[in-house]
């Protein structure tokens, strides 16, 4: 079944040019319809991790371009992802946000499904005309992991994960490999933070360096207080930190070189921090203080996956002028206790002093987009853009280059204009 | 279960400093206070005649922005948590918010930062405190009160819903503890930056 239409609604050409933006990306209703379809739907899109289902039967309910979709664990072990639809009249199964069941009992009529998607069960099955319940299973989404991170797809030729991840397996290794024998885990509950604002807001603020200076002037000017030098605080046209621009519309701003004393030192403080750092001092185990802050390391797996901190930054759209942000926060099982616990207060800093930066940024930018006279965003700077020496598909520059941004949207008009056949399985 | 339960024996070091065995015991004593709220027989009437006075002050020094003197009434060893549910543990689950007393006075100082865009233009709350509720304690008394929040910021308003626990201890009943549980949060509101 292929669910597009095969037109657009608009000249992407035009919409999106190398220097600049068209405002409606971010306001028509239209094309936000689309882009549920050959975006969203087209792309694999990240919907969990393996760790938050540890046990058959237990699973977690998301959005992917606004269809209800369910991650299971299977009786064999397998995760699948669901679309969390009863194949009956349509009824929506799993209301919760995460639980375990073995097995997914229709509320309506009562139609039962296993944890992968089979339909066990109907009541009063000699009433029934469908003989072959197997036509009858859930919608299944391709799905592949890739260091226990869950990515899924309705896309019906979908290239294979690790070709989509390309050169963003360095970063995403990086990331991971810096956890004790690789072991990196999701905590329950992620904060949901919802703005006024079109998905892409999010998307260009990713990897945008320059605003740290501005934007987060009173999360620098809090770090002053105290004498700490956040990781914001840098000047961004001299700091040696590095932005790439992926194929793929990924993207990564690398701080580490900007940051030679490393990620604690540009940490405040932040509540109980001195007795459990103090533990791990005691302990030998100052070194792996750095883990208790991020990885320093933003990486963005367009269209739906920030890496921020320590905390995986989930853009589910909800409207055209709406966007819900999931922030779910990491763990390390392989550290001491110590670690996650600071973790938990670390996160809380910039969620509280930094993020409301941001989204109040994002509400401001839509409102200015309302404006059906002003017509353009700016994406010109740092043009022309360079490749990378060795030439591979990656543009390098400072972080206060939009390449980045200029890249991802290529490549989001690219897949806007691409009329991709998506399927349920 | 308790994270100090939930630390795997013998781990680094063999006995755990006294500085985070405190840090831990305290993060207990809060997830008890809000996981043993429901079960708590009916209020104490003079207490709760006592608390109501303290509770209603706060909610109108918070809508007034008077925030230094909202962080006068807190006492050193104060706590302030956000939790995202009600079954939620401040050592093993993400908060909106945990502050100490030097956070909680930190947030106030970002309050009047011109550049913290989230609060400025500030929000302008209204706060409607009910169901007041309160139990002997040591050193003083836990209430528990509804909450009723309307914010107004950006021409655009939310209003939220939700309860709050309060220790509240001395002869000035000051704050040692503050739990506020939005159930909304859980579901996705918009810059809550104004709650406290
Ligand atoms: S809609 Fe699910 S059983 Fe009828
Ligand atoms: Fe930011």
């Amino acid at each position: 079944m292929t669910a597009d239409s095969g037109t657009a609604p608009a000249d992407f050409d035009y919409l999106v040019q190398p220097h600049r933006v068209h405002r409606r990306i971010y306001t028509d209703p239209q094309i936000f319809e689309l882009e549920m379809t050959r975006v969203f739907a087209a792309s694999w899109c990240y919907v969990g991790h393996e760790s938050e289902i540890p046990a058959p039967g237990d699973f977690r309910t998301t959005t992917l371009g606004l269809r209800p979709v369910l991650m299971t664990r299977g009786r064999d072990g397998a995760v699948n992802v669901l679309l969390n639809r009863c194949t009956h009249r349509g009824t929506v199964l799993a209301a919760e946000a995460s639980g375990c069941a073995k097995r997914f009992v229709c509320p309506y009529h009562g139609w039962t499904f296993a944890p992968d998607g089979q339909l066990v069960a109907i009541p009063f099955p000699a009433d029934h005309a469908v003989e072959d319940h197997s036509t009858l299973s859930l919608g299944r989404l391709a799905t592949a992991t890739y260091r226990g991170f869950v990515f899924a797809t309705l896309n019906a030729e979908p290239e294979p994960l690790d070709c989509w991840l390309g050169e963003a397996r360095e970063a995403f290794d990086a990331i991971v490999d810096r956890h004790p024998g690789g072991d990196i885990a999701v905590m329950g509950s992620p904060h949901l933070l919802e703005f006024v604002g079109n998905w892409k807001l999010s998307w260009d603020n990713a990897a945008d360096g320059l605003h740290a200076t501005f934007a987060h002037e009173s999360y620098n000017t809090l770090g002053e207080m105290v004498d700490t030098e956040t990781v914001l605080a840098r000047d961004p046209g001299t700091t040696p930190m590095v932005s790439k621009a992926l194929r793929n519309g990924h993207m990564v701003v690398d701080q580490r070189p900007g940051i030679p004393q490393g990620p604690w030192a540009t940490m405040r403080r932040v509540p109980y921090r001195e007795p459990l750092e103090n533990a791990l001092i005691d302990a030998g185990d100052e070194s792996l203080l750095d883990l208790a802050t991020g990885s320093m390391i933003n990486l963005s797996l367009f269209p739906n996956l920030l890496f921020v901190g320590n905390q995986l930054l989930v853009i589910e759209p909800v409207a055209v002028d709406r966007t819900r942000l999931q922030l779910w926060l990491t763990s390390a099982p392989g550290a001491p206790p110590e670690i996650d616990l600071l973790r938990l207060r670390v996160d809380e800093d910039f969620v509280n002093f930094g993020t409301p930066d941001d989204l109040d940024m994002f509400e401001r930018v839509q409102r200015g987009l309302s404006i059906p006279e002003m017509e353009w965003i700016d994406m010109s700077r740092g043009l022309p853009d360079s490749a990378a020496p060795d030439g591979d598909a990656t543009i390098y520059g400072p972080i206060t280059s939009e390449a980045p941004q200029r890249r991802y949207l290529a490549h989001y008009a690219k897949l806007m204009t691409t009329p991709t056949a998506t399927r349920a399985l | 279960m308790t994270v100090a339960a939930a630390r795997p024996p013998g781990g680094p070091g063999a006995e755990m400093p006294a500085a985070q065995a405190a840090v831990l015991a305290r993060y207990d004593e809060l997830a008890a206070l809000l996981a043993g709220m429901d079960d708590r027989p009916g209020a104490d009437p003079g207490l709760t005649a006592e608390a109501a006075p303290v509770l209603l002050h706060e909610a109108r020094l918070l809508d007034a922005g008077r925030f230094e003197d909202w962080l006068e009434g807190w006492t050193s060893d104060a706590v302030l948590w956000l939790p995202l549910s009600a079954q939620a543990h401040p050592g093993t689950d993400q908060s909106l918010l945990l502050d100490d007393r030097r956070r909680l006075a930190e947030r106030v100082d970002w309050r009047r930062e011109p550049s913290a865009w989230g609060q400025h233009p500030p929000s302008r709350t209204t706060r409607v405190v009910g169901s007041i509720e309160a139990w002997a304690a040591a050193d003083g008394l836990v209430a528990r009160s509804s909450l009723l929040i309307d914010e107004y910021r950006h021409g655009r308003h939310q209003a939220l819903a939700g309860y709050q626990i309060h220790e509240l201890v001395g002869d000035g009943l000051r704050r040692r503890t503050k739990i506020l549980v939005v159930p909304a949060l859980g579901t996705g509101v918009r810059n809550p930056s104004f709650l406290l």
